[in-house]
């Protein structure tokens, strides 16, 4: 049979004591260490976990912000970009020189013609050799038959216009020669002309395309580039992102820190009622003062829904009224200056 | 050269979250649990304190006179971070010697801009 205490004074004229009270007092004393030691135990186990998970957060923004270092100052986009430019530039550079060269093909080709047109007044100049050494033996010819009819005084004579006769044979000989060996040229000119087209043409067409097969690389190599920049860029923006809601989360566990306070108010009440109503059984102190009591405890809290709790519910009577709401960070924080 | 705070905070989270602000922001952070392990760290150079009001050991506004009682660091500017936003704690802090205070639950960048402020001054 459990010993019936009196705990508090009733003191409110209108909570009528109930015999069921004192049972209820007695109920209290027993339960007050238990229901200490149970919010102590929620309390940290509470704390040990927001802790951990703080210290979890902590360790990812960090990494976090390592890996963004990292990746603003190693992402090679601006050796990627300075290394584009420079391909540019060099391969620019090579197709100028090829330019150039196939330029010279075409200089070498007008050089030629113009040989070939020298060598064309050349062989005119072979013809009328060619015709000069015909009228010269026709003057030789002449010249002999005159010396033949002036008899034994032309004999000398007729020795002359026969020599002239030879010189007249061999040079229109030289001539032809010279005419033949400047068709010769000709035509070894003109197969070089043709061949040098060709190379020409076969150079220009393969000029032409490396430039557009070098641009298409440029092209794809600067999509590439892009791509990786924008894909780059878009984790930085990512990870920024989720850095700052790591770090907010880790601002509104500062509730922790908050209810730990309301708990170990209420483990030290709850102790401290304990100790009071062991020496009221004890017989060692009288029925404790609720109301001041209450009033006592106002002075133990330290935030302001404490103190709005209490206010509100320390009427016994009626529905029991809503507890006050869980504060959040908003924007901004209540500070002042002194 | 970076400068140095010191945090006094019994609650972990609060120490890590402030802690991991002013160490983002280029400073040195020392932490202490509560008034008394604080004044075991005062040594050296510290630019700022910022205190929480209600710990075991050693309460902030106890820690708070000792600072201003202390030969080297009275003039040190100290910031007071809690829960309590009552007007006769504040009275207290004011009365002590704090500088600012500010309630928690509380944005770090609000802390930073007042260690800003102070630590110019």
């Amino acid at each position: 049979m459990q010993k019936v205490v009196r705990l508090f004074k009733r003191v409110s004229v209108d909570v009528p004591v109930r015999p069921e009270v004192n049972v209820a007092d007695a109920v209290c004393v027993q339960a007050l260490p238990i229901w200490s030691k149970q919010i102590e135990t929620a309390r940290l186990q509470t704390e040990e976990a927001i802790v951990a998970l703080s210290a979890r957060f902590a360790g990812i923004v960090n990494r976090l912000d390592l890996a963004l270092d990292a990746s603003q100052h190693h992402s090679g986009d601006a050796d990627l970009a300075q290394a584009l430019e420079a391909g540019r530039r060099e391969l620019a550079r090579v197709m100028e020189s090829l330019t150039e060269i196939h330029q010279s093909r075409s200089t070498l080709a007008t050089q030629i013609r113009s040989l070939a047109a020298h060598s064309s007044e050349l062989a005119k100049m072979a013809s009328e050799v060619e015709q000069i050494a015909f009228q010269t033996n026709m003057l030789a010819l002449n010249a002999a038959i005159e010396a033949a009819h002036v008899g034994e005084a032309g004999r000398g004579f007729a020795v002359v216009a026969h020599e002239v006769r030879n010189l007249a044979t061999a040079s229109r000989e030289t001539g032809k020669g010279i005419t033949e060996k400047i068709a010769l040229v000709n035509e070894s000119l003109a197969k070089i002309i043709d061949t040098n087209e060709t190379v020409s043409v076969r150079e220009g067409k393969a000029l032409h395309d490396s430039e557009n097969r070098i641009q298409n690389v440029l092209g794809q190599f600067g999509d590439m580039s892009a791509s990786l920049s924008r894909s780059s860029e878009d984790l930085r923006r990512e990870s920024g992102v989720i850095k700052d809601e790591i770090a907010e989360s880790m601002v509104q566990l500062q509730f922790q820190d908050r209810v730990g306070q309301i708990m170990s108010q209420v483990v030290g009440s709850m102790r401290d009622l304990d100790q009071r109503a062991s020496a009221v059984v004890r017989g060692e102190q009288p029925a404790l003062d609720a109301e001041a009591y209450m009033t006592q405890m106002i002075n133990t809290y330290t935030t302001d829904e404490q103190r709005r709790n209490h206010q509100s519910g320390i009427s016994h009577t009626g529905p029991v009224n809503e507890p006050t709401g869980t504060l959040k960070v908003q924007g901004g924080s209540d500070i002042e200056y002194f | 050269m970076a400068k140095r705070i010191l945090i006094v905070d019994d609650s972990a989270s609060v120490r890590q979250v402030s802690n991991m602000a002013l160490t983002r922001a280029g400073y040195e952070v020392i932490e202490a649990t509560d008034g008394q392990d604080a004044l075991g760290k005062l040594a050296g150079k510290i630019n700022l304190i910022i205190s929480d009001v209600n710990m075991p050991r050693m309460d902030g506004i106890s820690f708070l006179k000792a600072v201003k009682a202390h030969p080297n660091y009275k003039f040190t500017p100290v910031i007071m971070l809690t829960t309590e936003a009552g007007e006769d704690k504040k009275n207290e802090g004011r009365a002590a010697g704090a500088k600012a205070w500010i309630v928690k639950p509380f944005q770090p960048q609000t802390m930073l801009d007042a260690v800003a402020k102070l630590c110019l001054a």
